[in-house]
């Protein structure tokens, strides 16, 4: 899982040079975005300062996702004045952003947004923001009781959809450009020492210390398969019972993509935006007639686990839309864990079988 | 920007169907972008009414009768009442045209029979004009059109002035069970029943339907003890869409967006979906 090696393009910093670092993409005009405590939360905020980040252990509340995807966005704003209608599309944001301290779970987040939104049709403003994005992943030393990125194709020192990788050895940190967009963004460290073996051996500890407390068995490819011909199982109806329907499990996540188109404002002017929106949500699919193809919550809860387990994989090579970073599983407020669940639906389904 | 950015539609004339139902024929404000404008029979837009929102409805003139866009909408919600209260020279949104489309070449030498439920008709239309404007590529044509009651029957004028006027065109008007009037002179019975009782023999025939969830789960069984394949049986499915163009996730059944993969499918895909729809 760890690729983390003896790396010649890689730079060892002090705490005081990444600092120094990042205050140098700061004066660049570039925005950072990067974990930072507020108000008792850890989210991903625009900084002003390095000073202001905070690269502790754990996860942030949010993915960055809202720096690419954002929770409300305005589409164009309108006018109307008699029969005549004016539309007006917001300024093009050309500022360049780094993504700074992403979790490695969080990039591939990122990377299940790239295939919903770049893959089928174009989505102009998801495009443009992501190609002035850089993300710069950082290795996880420790996992979380809720974390099962290992057991769905992922690792705490993953390195896909990174343009830097950092890792944490000791007081020092390991900087790791990966791409060209990576090389282009350490450009100011060219010349810097490069790790030595004891810092790498450092960093890998690190790192298999987070993989040793990942003990979650694999969730097989092949399950997808079952997980689809099993859609009328009845157990789903129980598992799914439990569900509130509150949606916290979709705001959470850091791979959701579903979002609602609506109009802010009056007859006469006002803006047209999207917004995240949640297929646990009876709305989600009510038609205006009263007819709701998933009429229930058990049924809508379904829709959300064969979405990341059955459909989407079996559209996307077998790569699952969940990550497990395990945030559904840690803010649910009746305990549902979607990787139990999975795993309960395909026991049942080869007892059944 | 442009996948969510609209053209603009201005309205020409608004008719009446039902007390509930209106049909809207837009032109384009832009002449140009109107000339562009190319569509599908049983392809969709997105139409908003600004401050009201986005919302499908089919493009239910044939892309034989190119310059204009119709629809026919019920008034059910806040959308569709706004669209209810406007009137000719105000401006609408128009997104599209989305989805995929009915296959009217391919039904060239074949029979048709569409049968519309309510509002469903609306969906139907568009191929409906496209074979009645090209009458000699297309076998015997019936049109099965029902409502819950006279009063909801939509197009009742173009069935008698246009679509009858037809060579070879057969109108059959139904309404279920206690939606008739003393003067009403069309069939009584659910649409289902009203079609077997047409006893159409299925040969060389495609059924095209639209109406509601439960219409379409009758048909398909009265269609099958008649003989009928999955694959001669041709719907239209109605899902909730809210960007057309597979990304906004709500239409989603299986691994189909209906808004991509869709609106068209056959009896043969729609058997083969979970029953998510």
């Amino acid at each position: 899982m760890s690729h983390a090696g003896a790396d010649s393009t890689a730079f060892r910093l002090t705490g005081g040079e990444l600092t120094e670092w990042l205050a140098g993409l700061l004066r660049e005009g570039k925005r950072v975005i990067a974990p930072v405590e507020e108000a008792g939360l850890r989210l991903f905020r625009p900084v002003t300062s390095p000073e202001q980040i905070c690269l502790a252990p754990g996860k942030t509340r949010l993915s960055p996702k809202d720096s690419l995807f954002p929770k409300n966005e305005k589409l164009f704003s309108y006018a109307v004045r008699g029969d005549e209608v004016t539309l007006e599309t917001p300024p093009a944001e050309d500022r360049e952003q780094v993504l700074f301290g992403t979790r490695p779970c969080d990039v591939a987040g990122l990377l299940r947004l790239d295939t919903v939104f770049l893959k089928g049709a174009p989505d102009e403003q998801y495009a443009a923001r992501r190609s002035r994005t850089a993300i710069v992943s950082l290795a996880c030393e420790s996992a979380e009781p809720e974390c099962f990125c290992t057991a769905v194709g992922g690792g705490p020192a993953a390195e896909e959809g990174s343009d830097v990788q950092v890792l944490a050895a000791g007081e020092l940190w390991l900087v790791r450009p990966l791409t060209a967009k990576g090389e282009a963004l350490t450009a100011a460290l060219r010349g810097r020492t490069a790790p030595s073996q004891e810092e790498w051996a450092q960093a890998r500890a690190g790192i298999e210390r987070a993989e040793a407390s990942l003990r979650q068995n694999p969730v097989a490819r092949e399950w997808a398969a079952v997980l689809e011909a099993n859609f009328d199982l009845p157990l789903w109806e129980a598992v799914g019972q439990r569900c509130v329907g509150c949606s916290i499990c979709n705001f959470v996540c850091p791979s959701c993509s579903c979002f609602d188109v609506h109009d802010g404002g009056n007859a006469f002017c006002g803006e047209r935006c999207r917004s995240w929106d949640s297929c646990t949500f009876a709305t989600f699919t009510r038609h205006g007639s009263g007819h709701n193809p998933r009429p229930t919550q058990p049924s809508r809860y379904r829709q959300r686990v064969l979405h990341k387990f059955a459909y989407y994989p079996q559209s996307n090579a077998g790569e699952f839309m969940c990550v497990g970073c395990g945030r559904c599983v840690r803010h649910c407020p009746v305990g549902l864990s979607i990787y139990e669940s999975v795993n309960q639906i395909v026991s049942a389904a080869r007892e059944q079988s | 920007m442009t996948t969510f950015l609209p053209h603009l539609v201005r309205i020409a004339a608004a008719h009446d169907e039902t007390q509930d139902v209106r049909t809207l024929r837009l032109e384009f404000t832009d002449p140009q972008v109107g000339r562009q404008f190319r569509w599908e029979a049983g392809q969709f837009g997105e139409f908003s009414v600004f401050g009201f929102g986005e919302a499908v409805f089919t493009l239910a003139n044939a892309p034989t009768r190119p310059g204009y866009i119709e629809i026919t909408t019920r008034a059910i919600g806040k959308l569709t009442g706004a669209i209810r209260k406007l009137s000719a020279g105000q401006v609408l949104g128009l997104r599209g045209p989305f989805g995929n489309h009915f296959p009217v070449e391919e039904w060239r030498g074949r029979d048709l029979v569409f049968v519309g439920g309510g509002i469903g008709t609306a969906a139907l239309r568009s191929p409906l004009q496209y074979a009645l404007d090209r009458r000699a590529d297309y076998g015997e044509i019936v049109v099965l059109n029902g409502a819950r009651s006279m009063a909801d029957l939509v197009y009742k004028d173009e069935m008698k002035k246009e679509w009858e006027a037809v060579d070879r065109v057969r109108v059959v008007r139904t309404v279920d069970p206690g939606g008739e009037t003393p003067e009403w002179d069309g069939e009584v019975g659910l649409l289902p029943n009203v079609f077997e009782r047409l006893a159409l023999p299925p040969d060389n025939r495609v059924v095209i339907v639209c109406g509601p969830p439960v219409m379409l789960h009758f048909m398909f069984m009265t269609l099958e003890k008649m003989g009928y394949t999955p694959d001669q049986v041709v719907t239209t499915m109605e899902n909730k869409m809210k960007c057309g163009v597979g990304l906004c996730g709500r239409c989603n059944i299986g691994r189909v967006f209906v808004c991509r993969d869709g609106p068209v499918f056959t009896w043969a895909q729609v058997r083969a979906l979970p029953k998510d729809f």
